[in-house]
C-alpha cells in the first residue's frame, strides 16, 4: 500500500486527536491546537483538515447525542483509525531514522 | 459567567447564521453550526460581544463555498429503488386500479370526458390526414400542374378550366412540358345499355370524361386490363373502373361491351381501371377517348372556335420538365390570348396551379380549404385541452381525500418522484380506458362523418402506422398533460401537514383557478350557442323570406336531350291538360338558380360595364312565378328575342330613375345576335342566394335557350300529378330519364354549406356544453365537500334547504354570468363578420343572447341540481358529528 502523504498541519491535527484524553470534536481539537502550537488557527481550517483526514481514512467520526449547550446541535466526535495509527507510526519512524542518521556532534558544530 | 444557555441577545448574529445554514454543505452543517455556536459563546465570554460577532462572521465566511467543497458522501445511508423499477410500476398500477374502483363515479366522469374529446380528436385527425393525402400518390406530383384561368374584369374571377384547344397548342408549341393531358368531364349524363329492344337507362351523376391517353401516364391510376397507351386512342372507346364495370355489366367480362352516352354516341370498353382511391379529386369513373369529343360537342372539339370561351369541366394538366419554372411557362401564356382571342380585352390570364393545391384552393373549386382543416384541428386540440382541464379539476378536488395516504407513504419513505409516478399511472389507466372507448366510438361515428363530408374514410389500426403513432402519442400526451399537475400537487404535500389533516384548498390550487377554467369553458360554449342561433336564424330567413317570386309547389322538369320545338309545344299542351297542373312556363331557369348566363349587353348602342344575366322564358313566366311588373307590359309570345323585360337593378345600374323612362330603349345582347326594345320592367326578385346582390337581369323569349318546364302544381294532389307529368314526358322522350326538382328545394340547396356549418356548430356546441357541464359537476362536488360543515351549521342555525341551494346557485350563476360577459362580445363580433358574407341578412338581436345565456343556465342548473340538493338536504347531525 502506498503510504499516504501527511502534511504538517494534518500530522499535528492527527496527533492532537490521538493525544486527546476525552472524545475529540471540532472545538476541543481547535483549542488544543492553539495551545500546543501557539498559532492562531481558524475554525474552518480545522474542519477542513478533519474532513480531509476522514476521507483519507486516518480518522473516523460518529455523531454524538444532542447537547443542551450548543442549541441542541450534535457534535461530531473523531477517533483515530488503525490506518491513522500506522500513518503516525510511519512518520515517527522516518523521523527517528533521520534523527539517528545525524552524525553525532554535528549540531554542536553548527552551534544550535 | 457560566457557559449554560445564553440570554436571547447573546445568540450569534442572525444574518451570518442564516447565511451558514443556506450555503454550507448539508452533510456537515450540523456540527459546524454547533462548533461555531460554541466558539461564539467562548469568544463572547472572553472578548465581549463585538469581538464574538466579528469572529463568528469571519468564521462563517471561511466555511462557505468555495472555501469548503460539497463532499461526496462516503456511502449512501439508504439505497432508494428507482421510481420506475418494474416492481414499483406494478405497485403503481395496483394502487391506481384500486383507487379507480373505489371512486367509480369519479372514474366514470373522467373516462367519459376524456373519451368524448378523444373521439373527436381521432375523427378530426382522420379527417385532416385524409384530406392532406389527396392526390399525393402520383409520381412527379411536384412537377404536375393544372392550367387555370384568371379572368380580369372589373373584379378578378377564377376558373379551373381553360379554353379546350389550349392544351394541344401548348404541347405542340413549347417543350416546357414532358406531358400534357386534356380531360373534359361531362357530369350528370344519361348512359344506356341496349340489348335488342331492351333499354336500360342509368343516370350517371359523375358522368364521363373525354380523356387524352397521356393522362394515365401522369396520374397513377393503373389499368387492370387493356393497355393504357392504346386503350383511349381510337374514337368511341372507353375505359372504366372495376366498380363501374360491375355496375353496368355485372360479372360478365366487360371488355368489348358497348354502352351509349345520351342515346347518341356508342362506346366500346377497351380497358378496366383499378378502382380509384378515396383520396383523389377525380370523381368520374368512366373515361372515354378524346377524339370522340367531336361527336359530343363539336364546339369544344374545334381548335379555333374553342378559344371563344371557357366551358366548365375542361381541364388541362401538364407535367413540366425538371428545372422548368412556373414563371417561365406563365410568361408565354399571354401570347395565346393575343393570337387566338384578338377581339377580347385581354380578360384571360392563364396560370399554373400545382397539383397539391387543387384539393385546397376554393377559388378553383377545391373541396376543402386548408384553413378549415386547421380550424378543425384547433377545435380538436381545444376539446382535448378542456377534457384535460376538467380532469385536473376533478383530480385536485379529490386530492384532499388522499392527503392522508400521501402522508403515510411519505413517512414510510416514499419519495416525491415515486408518488408522482403513482398518480401518473392512475391517469394513464384512465387515459387507456378512454382511448379504447374513444376508438370504439370513432369507429361507430365514422359512417356519420363520412356521410357528412361525402368521403369514404376508413379507420384501420393495423395498416396505418401513422394512425397508431397518433393514438399512442395522444395517450401519452393526455396522460402527462392531465396527470402532471395533480401528481405534482399531491406528491408535494408535506407529510406532517397532510397527516394532521390541516390541508386546505389553498394547498391544492385555489378555487379561483378552477373558476377561471369553468368560465373559459362556458364562454366557449356560449360563443358556439350564439353562433348556432345566429346561423339558424339567418338560414330560416334565407329559406323563408320573400324572394320576390312564388316558389311553393313549382316543379322544374328539364327538357329531354332530344327535345325539338314541336315536341316542346306538344308536351306543354299535354302538361296543361293534366289535372292538378295550374300553369306551365318554358324557360331557361327558375328566377333563382345556380344556372345563369351572363352577358355584357349594349343599351341604345352604349356598352355596359356590368354583367347582365339573360333569362330566356316564355310569356307565362311572370304569371307562373308570380313576378310583378313595375312598368310596361309582359312579353309577347315569340320564338326569338323580340322584346325584353328588365329588372329594377338593371335600371339602377344604368342610372335610369323611373321604370317608364326605360321603356323603348334598345338592348343588344349576345354579341348583337339578340336586339330588341325594352317593353316592361319587372320588380326585383332574388336571382341567387342571399350571399349575392340581385343581378341586373333581362328576360326575353329566346326559344333556343329554353331548358326547363316550370310547372305550378295544385299541392293537394302533387303526387298523382307528378306521376302524370312523368308519363306525359316519357311519351315525348321514351329513351330519356325523367327528373324533376321543386324550386324551394333547389333554393334550399344554395345554403348547403351553411347547413353543414350549422350542423358542425350544433355538434361542437353540444360537446362543448357536455364537457363544460362535466367541469361544473366537478367544481360543485368539490364545493359540496368543502362546505359540508358550513351547511351543517347553517342548517342548525335555521337555514332552509332552498337558502342553501342558493349558495350553490349563486356560485354557478356568477360563473356563467361572467362567461357570458366574455362570450357575448366575441360572438357578436364573429357572427357580425359571418353575416357580412350575406348581402341580405338578419340583424343580431338581443333575444339571441338571452336565449344563449338562458339555455346555458338551465343546463348548468340541471347539472348541479343533484349535487346541490344532496349537499343541502344532508342531516346536520351527520355532517357535524365527526370532528
Amino acid at each position: 500500500m502506498r503510504r499516504a502523504f501527511l502534511g504538517e498541519f494534518e500530522e499535528i491535527v492527527l496527533l492532537v486527536v490521538a493525544a486527546c484524553p476525552a472524545e475529540a470534536y471540532g472545538v476541543t481539537i481547535w483549542e488544543d491546537l492553539q495551545q500546543q502550537t501557539g498559532r492562531s488557527i481558524t475554525m474552518s481550517a480545522v474542519h477542513a483538515t478533519l474532513y480531509r483526514l476522514e476521507e483519507k481514512g486516518f480518522l473516523s467520526s460518529t455523531m454524538g447525542g444532542a447537547t443542551a449547550e450548543r442549541g441542541g446541535r450534535r457534535k461530531r466526535f473523531f477517533t483515530l483509525t488503525a490506518l491513522g495509527v500506522r500513518a503516525l507510526n510511519d512518520v515517527q519512524q522516518v523521523r527517528s531514522r533521520l534523527w539517528q542518521a545525524i552524525p553525532p556532534g554535528k549540531f554542536q558544530l553548527i552551534g544550535g | 459567567m457560566n457557559r449554560s444557555p445564553q440570554p436571547r441577545n447573546d445568540r450569534p448574529p442572525r444574518f451570518a447564521h442564516w447565511l451558514l445554514t443556506r450555503l454550507h454543505p448539508e452533510n456537515t452543517l450540523e456540527e459546524v453550526e454547533g462548533d461555531l455556536a460554541e466558539l461564539y459563546d467562548y469568544w463572547h465570554h472572553r472578548a465581549g460581544r463585538t469581538q464574538a460577532i466579528l469572529r463568528y462572521a469571519l468564521n462563517v465566511l471561511s466555511v462557505l463555498p468555495p472555501f469548503v467543497r460539497r463532499r461526496k458522501q462516503v456511502k449512501q445511508q439508504y439505497e432508494q429503488p428507482s421510481s420506475i423499477h418494474p416492481v414499483m410500476i406494478r405497485n403503481y398500477l395496483k394502487i391506481a386500479f384500486r383507487n379507480l374502483q373505489r371512486n367509480k363515479g369519479y372514474t366514470l366522469i373522467n373516462v367519459a370526458g376524456l373519451a368524448l374529446s378523444m373521439t373527436c380528436g381521432i375523427l378530426i385527425f382522420t379527417l385532416v390526414s385524409h384530406h392532406l393525402s389527396y392526390d399525393n400518390f402520383h409520381a412527379n406530383a411536384d412537377r404536375m400542374y393544372r392550367i387555370v384561368t384568371e379572368m380580369h374584369r372589373d373584379n378578378i374571377g377564377y376558373n379551373h378550366s381553360v379554353p379546350s384547344p389550349l392544351g394541344k397548342h401548348f404541347r405542340d408549341d413549347y417543350t416546357f412540358a414532358e406531358k400534357v393531358a386534356r380531360i373534359i368531364s361531362a357530369d350528370d349524363q344519361l348512359i344506356t345499355l341496349r340489348n335488342g329492344a331492351d333499354i336500360k337507362k342509368i343516370k350517371e351523376e359523375e358522368g364521363v370524361a373525354f380523356t387524352e391517353p397521356e393522362f394515365f401516364d401522369m396520374f397513377n391510376f393503373p389499368l387492370l386490363e387493356g393497355d393504357k397507351k392504346t386503350a383511349l386512342l381510337e374514337p368511341n372507346t372507353a375505359i372504366m373502373t372495376e366498380r363501374m364495370a360491375k355496375k353496368y355489366f355485372g360479372d360478365e367480362n366487360p371488355i368489348g361491351k358497348t354502352f351509349w352516352l345520351n342515346n347518341r354516341i356508342v362506346f366500346r370498353v377497351t380497358g378496366i381501371l383499378k378502382d380509384l382511391p378515396d383520396n383523389t379529386d377525380r370523381k368520374n369513373e368512366i373515361f372515354v377517348s378524346y377524339p370522340t369529343l367531336k361527336a359530343y360537342d363539336s364546339w369544344l372539339a374545334n381548335d379555333i372556335d374553342g378559344w371563344g370561351g371557357i366551358r366548365d369541366g375542361v381541364e388541362c394538366y401538364v407535367q413540366l420538365r425538371p428545372g422548368v419554372s412556373v414563371a417561365q411557362v406563365e410568361g408565354v401564356m399571354p401570347a395565346y390570348v393575343k393570337k387566338y382571342r384578338p377581339t377580347s380585352k385581354n380578360v384571360h390570364h392563364y396560370k399554373l396551379q400545382p397539383l397539391a393545391d387543387i384539393h385546397f384552393n376554393a377559388q378553383y373549386g377545391g373541396v376543402m380549404e386548408k384553413k378549415n382543416l386547421w380550424v378543425l384541428a384547433i377545435i380538436g386540440l381545444f376539446l382535448l385541452g378542456t377534457a384535460c382541464v376538467n380532469f385536473i379539476n376533478l383530480a385536485t378536488a379529490q386530492a384532499l381525500k388522499r392527503a392522508k395516504e400521501v402522508g403515510v407513504r411519505k413517512v414510510l419513505g416514499g419519495l416525491k418522484g415515486q408518488l408522482f409516478w403513482q398518480f401518473i399511472s392512475e391517469t394513464g389507466l384512465i387515459t387507456i380506458v378512454g382511448v379504447i372507448v374513444a376508438l370504439g366510438m370513432a369507429v361507430l361515428m365514422l359512417p356519420v362523418v363520412n356521410a357528412f363530408f361525402h368521403s369514404q374514410m376508413t379507420l384501420n389500426l393495423f395498416q396505418n402506422s401513422r394512425f397508431v403513432l397518433f393514438i399512442v402519442a395522444l395517450g401519452v400526451a393526455i396522460t402527462f398533460f392531465a396527470g402532471s399537475y395533480p401528481g405534482l400537487i399531491l406528491a408535494g404535500f408535506k407529510p406532517v401537514v397532510a397527516l394532521k389533516g390541516k390541508l386546505s384548498q389553498q394547498h391544492i390550487g385555489g378555487f379561483n383557478t378552477r373558476r377561471t377554467l369553468i368560465i373559459a369553458q362556458f364562454a366557449i360554449s356560449q360563443v358556439l350557442i350564439i353562433g348556432m342561433l345566429v346561423i339558424m336564424y339567418q338560414m330560416r330567413y334565407a329559406k323563408q323570406a320573400d324572394l320576390g317570386f312564388d316558389r311553393a309547389a313549382i316543379v322544374m322538369v328539364p327538357m329531354g336531350d332530344d327535345s325539338t320545338h314541336t315536341k316542346m309545344n306538344t308536351l306543354r299542351n299535354e302538361l296543361l291538360r293534366i289535372k292538378g297542373v295550374e300553369k306551365v312556363s318554358i324557360c331557361y331557369a327558375a328566377p333563382a338558380s345556380t344556372n345563369s348566363w351572363g352577358n355584357f349587353v349594349k343599351v341604345d348602342n352604349e356598352e355596359t360595364n356590368f354583367r347582365t344575366s339573360i333569362k330566356s322564358a316564355d310569356d307565362q313566366y311572370l304569371s307562373t312565378f308570380g313576378l310583378e311588373l313595375a312598368a310596361g307590359k309582359n312579353l309577347f309570345p315569340a320564338d326569338s328575342a323580340r322584346e325584353f323585360l328588365v329588372n329594377e337593378t338593371f335600371l339602377r345600374k344604368l342610372n335610369i330613375k323611373s321604370p317608364e323612362a326605360a321603356l323603348g330603349k334598345l338592348i343588344s345582347a349576345n354579341g348583337g345576335t339578340m336586339v330588341a326594345p325594352i317593353v316592361g320592367v319587372v320588380k326585383d326578385f332574388h336571382d341567387a342566394s342571399f350571399h349575392q346582390e340581385i343581378s341586373p337581369i333581362i328576360l326575353t323569349t329566346n326559344k333556343s335557350d329554353y331548358s326547363d318546364y316550370a310547372i305550378k302544381l295544385n299541392v293537394a294532389q302533387a303526387k298523382t300529378t307528378l306521376a302524370a307529368i312523368e308519363k306525359a314526358w316519357l311519351e315525348q322522350h321514351p329513351d330519356q330519364l325523367f327528373a324533376y326538382q321543386f324550386v324551394d328545394e333547389s333554393i334550399a340547396k344554395f345554403y348547403e354549406t351553411e347547413d353543414r356549418i350549422l350542423q358542425l356548430v350544433e355538434f361542437f356546441s353540444l360537446i362543448a356544453i357536455f364537457i363544460g357541464c362535466l367541469g361544473l359537476y366537478g367544481l360543485m362536488s368539490f364545493m359540496a365537500a368543502q362546505k359540508t360543515k358550513e351547511i351543517g351549521i347553517r342548517k342548525v342555525l335555521g337555514s332552509s334547504v332552498s337558502q342553501i341551494l342558493w349558495i350553490f346557485g349563486k356560485e354557478f350563476s356568477r360563473l356563467i354570468g361572467l362567461a357570458f360577459l366574455i362570450a357575448a362580445p366575441i360572438a357578436w363580433w364573429a357572427m357580425t363578420n359571418w353575416l357580412q358574407g350575406f348581402q341580405f341578412h338578419v340583424q343580431m338581436e338581443a333575444w339571441i343572447f338571452l336565449a344563449a345565456i338562458g339555455s346555458t343556465l338551465l343546463i348548468a342548473a340541471l347539472t348541479i341540481a343533484y349535487q346541490a340538493t344532496r349537499a343541502a338536504s344532508v342531516n346536520p347531525v351527520k355532517s357535524l358529528r365527526s370532528e
